[in-house]
């Protein structure tokens, strides 16, 4: 069915809230299977789930807390039998409002499904529950030497689940790649309550690569109960630096000039003097409050192989005219470095009320051209902007700051990141590297994708959310929605 | 029908008057796929071409099927009918390689080996090495999912792969993913193209994230009296701080053929473990001294060391090795490997068959090579047992290549697993009269 066959949706959603009488009975249900301490319907306890970490909002009806993939299938067959919709959730750290129930039924909270089921140190392999925090797995494995690489800033907060369902990067995706590269199968539950396995412990499963399909799919394809994961050796050293710069362009010249050259860190971050100012003051890393840009950059593997990447790294920042480059000397350093890139987001709290952060991606050559139009963009709104991003992959997160209580600010920072992303997309980029699409960027999916392309995608949904049971008014570009499910 | 063909060629010629067309019974005969001969080929030139052909054999409810080199163009089973070939060799441009973007964009008709030259003169290259690199074509290789040793260290087609077109049932253009590095916009379609033997569209360009050419690299080459040893070796060597590139065990079937066809002088009283390392010179002195080490402590025999044309030839018939008449490609974990080719031992022994095999000992990735080709009921039989052994490691057992004979007896894929329905919603999704031909991939689908 393509777009064009699909009923146009006018001003009415796609579920209708259930009436009191349609929750009591579904709430019994749901009870008689989990037992009444699981089920939570009363505003007070349904208001801890309205929100995740994105400007939306929106409560659910109900939340369910289930105990194992039997009681996810049962559950989901439940809601399937009243038309009630199902919204899964990890942590709920998510940017774009994957978590967020728009039109209520039923959130799906994972966190009693948070263990390490087994691990195999011979063969690579972890297999773990969906509520796992995603700290905890390279925790319980870093004893034996070992990792999981995807490392999302909220790592110590987001589940494998959320992970999964978001395809999570972080800084060190450069050469290591983001979750989709280190998951080698899912148990998941489908729409129709069925519980089923896809791809497997071993490589190369004959079919279509159900489980790179569903990854990154946001929760609108499946409900993922048990993931299988890649694991890795912690590497023998690694070193980080941090480059200090007098102008954005040298900074970003830089980066180019060393990823042209070769050498490929194991991340590289940047940070502006907006966002600099914030960091210092909060973490006291030691970064310099007047320089136009910082480059913290980690090299990591074996011994000599670290030893020849810094010196190329140094000799390439110098050439761009480096203020300063600093090498940590020991593990405290690193540690504090890197905090005061992971908590920016939080330090910009000191400097602005509010702060909006995009997440769009640009080929790394467009990077300096990027910066200056999202500077002239956010002048021409009369609103300030930070930068920090992952530099080594060309993806940006712009933080616009604003003021709620300024009349027509927060219309101004929505366009504002509406038009961010379509600089992005105008120079072959994406319009989100890691933060997912949610409610926050569905219209700009047209941006980057034509009618063919997002009928082709809605196939797929076709093919396993045909009643859109599951997360349904995400990822896609909804005609005529009601304008007050945005509060942006 | 004749009368169907005859228009259907009168439409192309007269959309697209430059398109090639042929369907002279001679020249159809150097098309056939498992004996199979396509009622006409259409070589088109562009890319908006390949969707016209696809939309008029749509519209004609005629079968596509696609080649580029043809390397690969027998794996999986017996086509069902095939009405028109899309020949993609003309599409061979390279769009655009970026040398600081590491990223590259080209349209699928180009050859690996062909792509690789242009990467190299600005240092990059495309991880992947799947055989026939000369005569493979990138779509090809993405749509058979084509690997080779080096995926150890840099994965497959998935990891690489950021971006397609692909030429939907219908005639649609359309793509997935995009050109950076880092997109998690809408749903990672890219993913389901690859791999899917030509069976929801055509992949007509594809772009890449690329490499920067190693600066040395060198390969121990060490021998064990029994495969056990050499996988311990190997998990050991992965357990460790060390960085191969690749890790190929070499069975003495294997060897005493690549010492026969190839000139090798491979050890064939034993296995043959190779372990790739590539970096700066002094990364790798270490890693290869670490690795004898941990070899040695295997119980590993002898060792040796290439560098150079010797290194580049070795890993040639190492490749060139996964394409027998009779090919099983064989997956579990890596602690299953040493059991199972006892277990291939044998089977083979108790059906008067022999088995040469290559696998990629770090991935548990085995290719069994089984002879004699002809020896069809006993190798049903034999197919059959190791099929079960490998369901029974957690992995499969995929006849990739094997004469037609066989082919009308055996089920290449093995049963379809759970998820099956799902695959089959998809292709209905995708594909809904059936326009690509049939019959080839898991469940006939």
């Amino acid at each position: 069915m393509s777009i064009a066959e699909l009923p146009r949706s006018t001003t009415s959603p796609v579920f209708e809230r259930m009436s009191p009488t349609k929750k009591a009975e579904v709430v019994r249900e749901l009870s008689d299977l989990l037992g009444v301490r699981y089920v939570l319907h009363t505003p007070y306890d349904l208001m801890l789930y309205e929100y995740d970490a994105s400007i939306d909002r929106s409560r659910p009806d109900i939340v369910v807390l289930p105990a194992s993939t039997e009681d996810v299938a049962a559950i989901v067959k439940i809601a399937a039998g009243y038309n009630v919709p199902v919204v899964p959730r990890g942590a709920g750290t998510g940017l774009s409002g994957g978590a967020i129930p728009i039109y209520g039924g039923i959130v799906m909270v994972f966190t009693r499904m948070n263990r390490v089921l087994e691990i195999d140190y011979d063969n690579l392999r972890a297999v773990v529950q969906p509520g796992l925090v995603n700290l905890h797995l390279s925790s319980a494995l870093n004893p034996q030497g070992f990792y999981y690489v995807p490392d999302p800033s909220s790592q110590r907060s987001c589940t494998i689940g959320g992970n999964v369902g978001e395809n999570a990067g972080g800084p060190h995706t450069l050469i290591y790649g983001v979750t989709t590269n280190h998951v080698l199968g899912l148990e998941i539950v489908t729409t129709d309550g069925e519980i089923v396995q896809v791809g497997g412990e071993t490589l190369d499963t004959p079919g279509y690569d159900l489980t790179g399909l569903l990854i990154g799919s946001e929760g609108t394809l499946c409900i993922v109960t048990k993931v299988i994961v890649r694991i890795v050796h912690v590497a023998e050293a690694v070193k980080t630096l941090v480059a200090v710069f007098d102008t954005m362009d040298d900074a970003s010249n830089t980066v180019s000039e060393i990823i042209a050259s070769g050498v490929i860190p194991a991340a590289i971050e940047m940070m502006d003097e907006m966002i600099l100012q914030a960091v210092e003051a909060d973490t006291h890393a030691g970064y310099p409050m007047d320089a136009a840009a910082v480059l913290l950059m980690e090299a990591e593997g074996l011994c000599e192989g670290v030893a020849e990447q810094v010196e190329q790294i140094v000799s390439i920042c110098n050439k761009h005219h480096a203020r300063a480059v600093r090498i940590a000397a020991n593990e405290t350093e690193r540690q504090l470095f890197w905090a005061g890139r992971k908590n920016a987001f939080g330090a910009v709290g000191r400097i602005s009320p509010e702060f909006y952060v995009q997440d769009g991606v640009v080929p790394r050559t467009r990077l300096p051209y990027v910066l200056r139009r999202v500077s002239e963009i956010c002048d021409s709104y009369g609103l300030r902007v930070g930068n920090v991003f992952h530099a080594g992959d060309g993806n940006l997160h712009p933080l616009i700051l604003f003021d709620s209580q300024i009349p027509g600010e927060v219309e101004r920072v929505r366009q504002a990141g509406h038009d961010i992303l379509a600089v992005c997309a105008e120079v072959g980029g994406s319009i989100t590297g890691e933060h997912g699409v949610g409610i926050e960027k569905q219209e700009e999916m047209a941006l980057i994708f034509n009618e063919v392309d997002l009928r082709v995608m809605q196939q797929v949904r076709e093919a396993w959310n045909p009643h859109q049971l599951f997360n349904p008014g995400k990822l896609f570009p909804m005609p005529g929605r009601c304008a007050d499910m945005k509060q942006l | 029908m004749m009368g169907e063909i005859e228009t259907f060629a009168t439409a192309i010629q007269r959309s697209a008057p430059d398109i090639q067309v042929t369907s002279q019974a001679d020249a159809l005969r150097n098309y056939t796929v498992d004996g199979l001969l396509p009622r006409v080929v259409v070589t088109p030139i562009t890319v908006e071409q390949v969707a016209q052909v696809v939309s008029l054999a749509n519209q004609y409810d005629l079968s596509v099927l696609t080649r580029g080199g043809g390397s690969r163009i027998s794996v999986g089973g017996l086509p069902e009918r095939i009405d028109v070939l899309i020949e993609t060799n003309r599409l061979t441009q390279l769009l655009e390689h970026e040398g600081p973007d590491l990223t590259c964009q080209v349209e699928a008709g180009l050859t690996l080996a062909a792509l690789q030259a242009q990467l190299a003169t600005k240092g990059q290259w495309l991880a992947l090495d799947p055989p026939d690199a000369e005569q493979a074509t990138l779509g090809g290789i993405l749509a058979s999912n084509a690997s080779g040793p080096k995926r150890l260290r840099y994965g497959t087609a998935r990891d690489l792969v950021i971006g397609l077109r692909v030429v939907q049932a219908n005639g649609d253009l359309s793509r997935s993913g995009g050109r950076v590095v880092k997109n998690v916009a809408g749903y990672d379609l890219n993913k389901l193209y690859i791999g899917s033997l030509g069976t929801l569209g055509v992949i007509v360009e594809a772009n890449f994230k690329l490499q920067p050419l190693p600066v040395a690299e060198r390969t121990l080459l060490l021998t064990y009296p029994f495969a056990k040893y050499a996988m311990q070796t190997v998990i050991a060597i992965l357990g460790s701080l060390l960085t191969p590139s690749a890790l190929e065990l070499i069975d003495p079937g294997a060897a005493s053929d690549m010492n026969d066809f190839f000139g090798l002088q491979l050890p064939t009283n034993g296995y043959t473990l190779a372990a790739n390392f590539e970096g700066g010179k002094i990364s790798i002195d270490r890693q290869m001294d670490e690795a004898r080490l941990i070899a040695g402590q295997h119980a590993a025999l002898i060792s040796d060391d290439l560098t150079g044309e010797a290194q580049n030839r070795f890993w040639e018939v190492v490749r060139e090795h996964t394409q027998g008449t009779v090919t099983c490609k064989a997956t579990m974990l890596m602690s299953q490997v040493a059991p199972y080719l006892e277990t291939v031992e044998q089977v083979c022994h108790q059906h008067e068959l022999e088995a040469a095999i290559v696998a990629h000992a770090g991935n548990g990735i085995l290719y069994i090579e089984l002879r004699p080709g002809d020896a069809t009921l006993r190798l049903v039989e034999a197919i059959a047992e190791l099929r079960m052994h490998a369901q029974q490691a957690h992995g499969s057992l995929v006849v990739e290549r094997c004469p037609i004979d066989l082919k009308r007896r055996i089920n290449v894929w093995g049963e379809t697993g759970s998820d099956f329905y799902l695959m089959q919603r998809l292709k209905h999704q995708f594909d809904p009269k059936g326009t690509f031909v049939t019959g080839r991939f898991v469940g006939g689908l």
